[in-house]
């Protein structure tokens, strides 16, 4: 029996399973290609903070161990790739002259470099100008003596009378400065606020000779630390990247026996990257899960619109004997085959998408991670299949006497949710769920440094959860409603179509209220989930974007070397083709207080023609009114919130800063009046800094130097201007552009390449809104072949029979395109603001992607059109051959 | 009887289901007359081609032979259709379902209405005018599907085994009313069944088998 059954559902139910096991590959798909996606996203970000540091480990020699002990055992340690020891040794200061005036700086470092360190950790230093060995000279130490190349710098050494005499050979950045003068062994508070300013860079033995009798004068002077660079296999996710890399740190420490303490830079960046790995598991969370479930609902529906045909063979199959068991088990086995096919559909589906989009067919790292991927995925199809298939006929068989279908029918009650006002209830909770995940003291993900656990708030996940279900019940309500008391409207805005039959057709719906209605949720669900994807993907993305543009400063950046004087004029000369926009931005130091900051003078009415500044960059204003600020009142000063606490400022105040003069090359003291704050400002660092009006700076210190050029490209081709403009300014100047920047932009999660997962999901919420939309109303309109035979056996027209459809789909599609709209958008503006600990920097408005929304639309209404136009051609077939089948 | 009262008349009219070698021939040269008013049954065991038959009659269906010739001009609300199943609009009230054929020939709403709860009040069913379908019994269905043809007055009344699926007494009184609904609009009645009571009531019987017309008795009024 069970063979036959089976036959003949492939038979006569062709059409019906297809779609059942085309909803549930859906929702297996999706659920595996997220799956794909985390397991990639976890191994790439891995990757990245491995790449990312450029000295794993810090080894530093404790007082009295041997430095060559401490080498030879880390040398022998199996892990290690490359170990070179690197001298430290504090000065009192660095003093330079030129141009008959002196600089002198405050304490600075000297470092020893043995040879091949470059070469072995090229992260750690960049070769701005002159020569790449020999003596080198930090940027900013550079600018603070105003030497360059070919210069001489006098180091002073604690314990020694006399100042050493260097010859500088080149001027070099050292863009991991922070880890490189870490405290080593000490805990994150106690790290300095920021690296040395003064730093000097000579050839190892050069170094020894200059220390020794400083080194003998006062031991703790000097340190000496093992530069480690490791090549131990690391597992895939950074979880456990960080603990196999902290447990070996640990462990040579304790062979070390108190002679060594390691900075471990590796585990600290591993650190931070395990808590980008468990925002991208939110995001799977928060942005794949409501797709999954809705493409499992979609299949509820398309079985649900068999409901009535089911119902009918159950009825039969009793009547032929069949035991309630055996009528269970005969949905059991269609459940089965259905799920088994939809899941096997689903993950083959996956297979390929995660190839496309990720590169991979495997779903995870390991074989073990591929195999609970799969189970997972097979799992969720046979949920999906017993949920859509299993349970209706188990609810049938339990109420499937006569006086139970009389009761049920005789009874106009609303379901027990409508009567205890669910709806409301979840709307309601997830709002509080909203209020308390949104606040500024909440943090979604909490990874303290250099502890392995870390934990998330899934809490905060009922927000959009619980609106998700209570703006579903909550729509179903109010089409409920519309239908059950709208009749007249309804016959009026029928008429059109159905003309004279426009009040049975308003009949018709209001009688059809519980379908439609469920049609109207699903349709809206599916534009609602294509809606808040497409926004928070738009969203990251613009915010992604930003965060590149404000670390490089425009599509392309030219930065003048430390120390070389150009001025605005040269601009003319980088308009290259393709260039729309060359902005010049002042870069100086200046001193508040004895805190060193960053000057940045900008043109105020022409700094937005190159770079995009967005008003959560500023506080006190917005961007323009700021700028408006510093253009009408040229000492206006922008400053970090830091420093306006710091120094306990309100608008207007006076700010003194001490600024290089260019013609005396003295510190000289110019007055500012704050304001407002400045969070974030293109190629400024992520701390404190200031911004002012260029025209004011250049006055006051007498010079219009220019630190960068902002070079905009309108966006496009900015790796061929890039390339242009290298060929125009040679090696006088850096030419960065916003792709290559893109690719470095530090290790948050705007690091992760969101665009497979967007494609995917984008792709997925399409399918279902057109599945929503078209799918559910064909079947439904299947299943009312025979109203359409009998209404065309008692003279209906072709015409008035369209119209019956056409009504139908119109309303459908109307009520899903509201209700989406407004789902989607409250759903968009709550998952932006749950998750903004995954936007660096925050997002001032919502993107929103209205060509892919039209799109969406119109897929959605396309579907329901065809699907009405095919249930209306269908209802011309000859009514008896509809009533033969039947 | 004169030729011109009659309405409708096959010629050698033939239906055949399929092609070839599993082609299914449902009704082969049948030759018959319905006249106006008259009461015809069409009688033979379940296969016989009568449903066949009654569908070329009503023009729901295209003879692959011979011709069906109606008399005049003949549209879908001359012709009056009861099924012997449920045949009500499951989402529309008995009394709409009385009325849609009104509405979609044209009427109003409301004359629809009136005419649907005129029928209704005939068959004696006028109570359950504002119910479901799945709220009533079947041969309540049946009852309010006599309506339906009733409120439409039809020339002629054709009625697929109106009774096959109903009890006795309830079979009866469905016959009652469907008889008094011809009587009473003057249509033609035409009725298929196996019943030799119900074939007994009518005035004319034709019997078919194979999908031929076997047997044909008339009564002399």
């Amino acid at each position: 029996m069970i063979v036959a059954w089976l036959g003949g559902l492939l038979r006569r139910r062709t059409g019906r399973l297809l779609a059942t096991v085309a909803g549930i590959a859906v929702s297996v798909c999706l659920v595996a290609s997220l799956g794909a996606f985390l397991t990639a996203s976890k191994s790439q970000m891995t990757h990245r903070a491995q790449q990312a540091v450029a000295v794993d480990w810090q080894v530093e020699v404790q007082p009295g161990a041997s430095a060559h002990a401490v080498l030879s055992q880390v040398r022998a340690d199996s892990g290690t790739k490359t170990a070179l020891p690197v001298g430290y040794a504090r000065t009192t200061a660095f003093s330079s002259s030129s141009g008959g005036a002196s600089q002198r700086t405050g304490a600075g470092m000297l470092l020893g470099l043995p040879n091949g360190y470059q070469k072995a950790f090229p992260g750690e230093i960049r070769r701005l100008t002159g020569s790449p060995t020999g003596v080198l000279l930090a940027q900013q130490t550079a600018a603070n003596l105003h030497a360059a190349p070919g210069d001489t710098v006098q180091v002073r050494l604690p314990g020694t009378g006399r100042a050493v005499s260097v010859h500088i050979d080149g001027v070099v950045e050292l863009p991991q400065a922070d880890s490189l003068f870490q405290k080593v062994g000490a805990p994150p508070q106690a790290q300095p606020a920021a690296p040395p300013d003064n730093v000097l860079l000579m050839p190892s033995r050069q170094f020894a000779a200059l220390v020794k009798k400083a080194a003998a004068a006062d031991p703790s002077a000097v340190t000496t630390q093992i530069h480690v660079n490791r090549d131990a296999p690391l597992p895939a996710d950074p979880s456990g990247a960080y603990q196999s890399v902290t447990h070996a740190a640990h462990n040579l420490e304790a062979r070390a026996s108190g002679g060594a303490l390691v900075g471990d830079n590796l585990g600290a960046a591993l650190g931070a990257a395990r808590e980008d790995a468990l925002y991208a598991q939110i995001l799977f969370l928060f942005l794949g899960l409501p797709g999954a479930v809705l493409a499992a609902v979609l299949t509820a529906a398309v079985t649900g619109a068999g409901a009535e045909r089911r119902r009918g063979e159950q009825a039969l199959l009793r009547l032929r004997g069949l035991r309630p068991r055996q009528v269970l088990g005969l949905a059991a086995l269609e459940a089965g085959t259905v799920g088994l096919a939809g899941g096997l559909l689903g993950i083959g589906a996956a297979a390929v998408l995660g190839q496309t989009a990720f590169g991979t067919a495997a779903f995870g790292a390991t074989g073990l991670s591929a195999a609970l991927w799969f189970g997972a995925a097979v799992v969720v199809g046979l949920a999906v299949a017993a949920s859509a298939v299993l349970v209706p006929a188990l609810r049938e068989l339990r109420s499937s006497t006569v006086a139970d279908a009389r009761r049920s029918a005789s009874t106009h009650r609303s379901p027990w949710w409508m009567r205890y006002c669910l709806d409301f209830a979840l709307i309601a909770i997830s709002l509080l769920v909203f209020w308390a995940s949104s606040g500024d003291q909440y943090a979604l993900v909490l990874a303290p440094e250099g502890v392995p656990r870390i934990s998330v708030s899934y809490w905060a996940f009922f927000g959009p959860a619980l609106l998700w279900g209570g703006a579903a019940l909550l729509l179903w309500r109010l089409a409920t409603l519309a239908l059950t008391h709208g009749r007249r409207v309804l016959g009026r805005l029928n008429r059109p179509l159905t003309g004279n039959l426009s009040g049975m057709a308003a009949a018709l719906l209001t009688r059809r209220r519980r379908p439609l209605a469920r049609s109207v949720v699903v349709l809206a669900l599916a534009l609602a989930f294509a809606a808040s994807t497409a926004t928070f993907n738009a969203t990251y993305a613009q915010q992604a974007e930003a965060d590149a543009q404000l670390t490089n400063g425009a599509d392309v950046a030219v930065t003048e070397p430390p120390g070389a004087h150009v001025g605005p004029k040269p601009a003319s000369r980088l308009h290259v083709q393709g260039v729309r926009h060359v902005e010049p931005l002042q870069h100086r130091f200046a001193y508040v207080g004895s805190d060193l900051q960053d000057l940045y003078g900008v043109r105020p009415h022409s700094i937005t023609s190159a770079t995009s500044l967005q008003d959560s960059y500023f506080a006190g204003g917005t961007a323009q009114q700021l700028m408006d600020k510093l253009a009408k009142h040229p000492d206006s000063l922008l400053l970090s919130a830091e420093t306006v606490r710091d120094f306990q400022l309100k608008p207007g105040d006076t700010v003194k800063l001490r600024i290089q003069d260019g013609r005396t090359h003295r510190l000289r003291t110019v007055p500012f009046h704050y304001a407002g704050v400045v969070k974030e400002f293109p190629t400024a660092p992520s701390d404190s800094f200031f911004v002012a009006n260029a025209s004011y700076v250049a006055k006051v210190t007498g010079s219009d130097a220019v630190g960068t050029f902002l070079v905009d490209t309108g966006g496009t081709h900015q790796k061929a201007v890039a390339d242009r403009l290298r060929h125009t300014v040679g090696t006088n100047a850096q030419v960065t552009d916003i792709t290559q920047t893109r690719s470095k932009v530090g290790t948050s999660l705007t690091s992760v390449d969101l665009s497979g997962l967007t494609r995917i999901e984008l792709v997925f919420a399409i399918l279902l809104a057109a599945g929503a939309g078209g799918l559910v109303l064909a079947l439904g309109l299947a299943e009312r072949r025979r109203t359409f035979a009998i209404a065309t056996v008692l003279g209906a027209k072709r015409r008035q029979l369209r119209g019956l459809v056409l009504g139908e789909a119109a309303l459908v599609t109307a009520g899903g395109l509201i209700g989406g709209g407004v789902i989607g958008w409250v759903l968009s503006q709550m998952l932006v603001k749950v998750l903004s600990g995954v936007f660096d920097p925050p997002p001032a408005a919502l993107a929103v992607p209205w060509p892919y929304l039209a799109l969406a639309v119109l897929t959605s209404v396309a579907a329901v059109a065809g699907a009405a136009l095919n249930g209306a051609r269908r209802s011309r077939r000859p009514a008896v051959e509809e009533l033969r089948d039947l | 009887m004169s030729a011109t009262d009659v309405l409708l008349e096959c010629r050698d009219a033939s239906r055949t289901f399929g092609g070839g070698p599993t082609a299914v021939v449902a009704v082969q040269g049948v030759n018959c007359r319905i006249r106006a008013g008259e009461r015809m049954a069409i009688t033979g065991a379940s296969g016989s081609g009568k449903s066949t038959l009654l569908h070329l009659i009503a023009g729901l269906e295209e003879p692959t032979g011979g011709t069906v010739l109606r008399s005049g001009p003949f549209s879908a609300q001359d012709v009056g259709m009861i099924f012997q199943g449920p045949s009500l609009i499951p989402a529309l009230t008995v009394a709409e379902n009385v009325a849609l054929p009104l509405v979609v020939g044209g009427a109003s709403e409301e004359t629809a209405h009136a005419a649907a709860l005129a029928a209704l009040r005939l068959t004696a069913i006028a109570d359950l005018a504002e119910h479901l379908p799945e709220e009533i019994s079947g041969g309540q269905g049946q009852r309010a599907a006599v309506a339906r043809v009733l409120a439409l007055a039809p020339r002629l009344i054709l009625a697929d085994e109106p009774t096959g699926r109903l009890d006795g007494v309830t079979g009866q009184r469905v016959l009652d009313t469907l008889l008094s609904a011809a009587d009473a609009t003057g249509a033609a009645l035409v009725v298929t069944t196996h019943d030799p009571a119900i074939a007994a009531r009518m005035t004319t019987r034709l019997a078919m088998h194979g999908g031929r017309l076997v047997d044909v008795q008339e009564e002399k009024s």
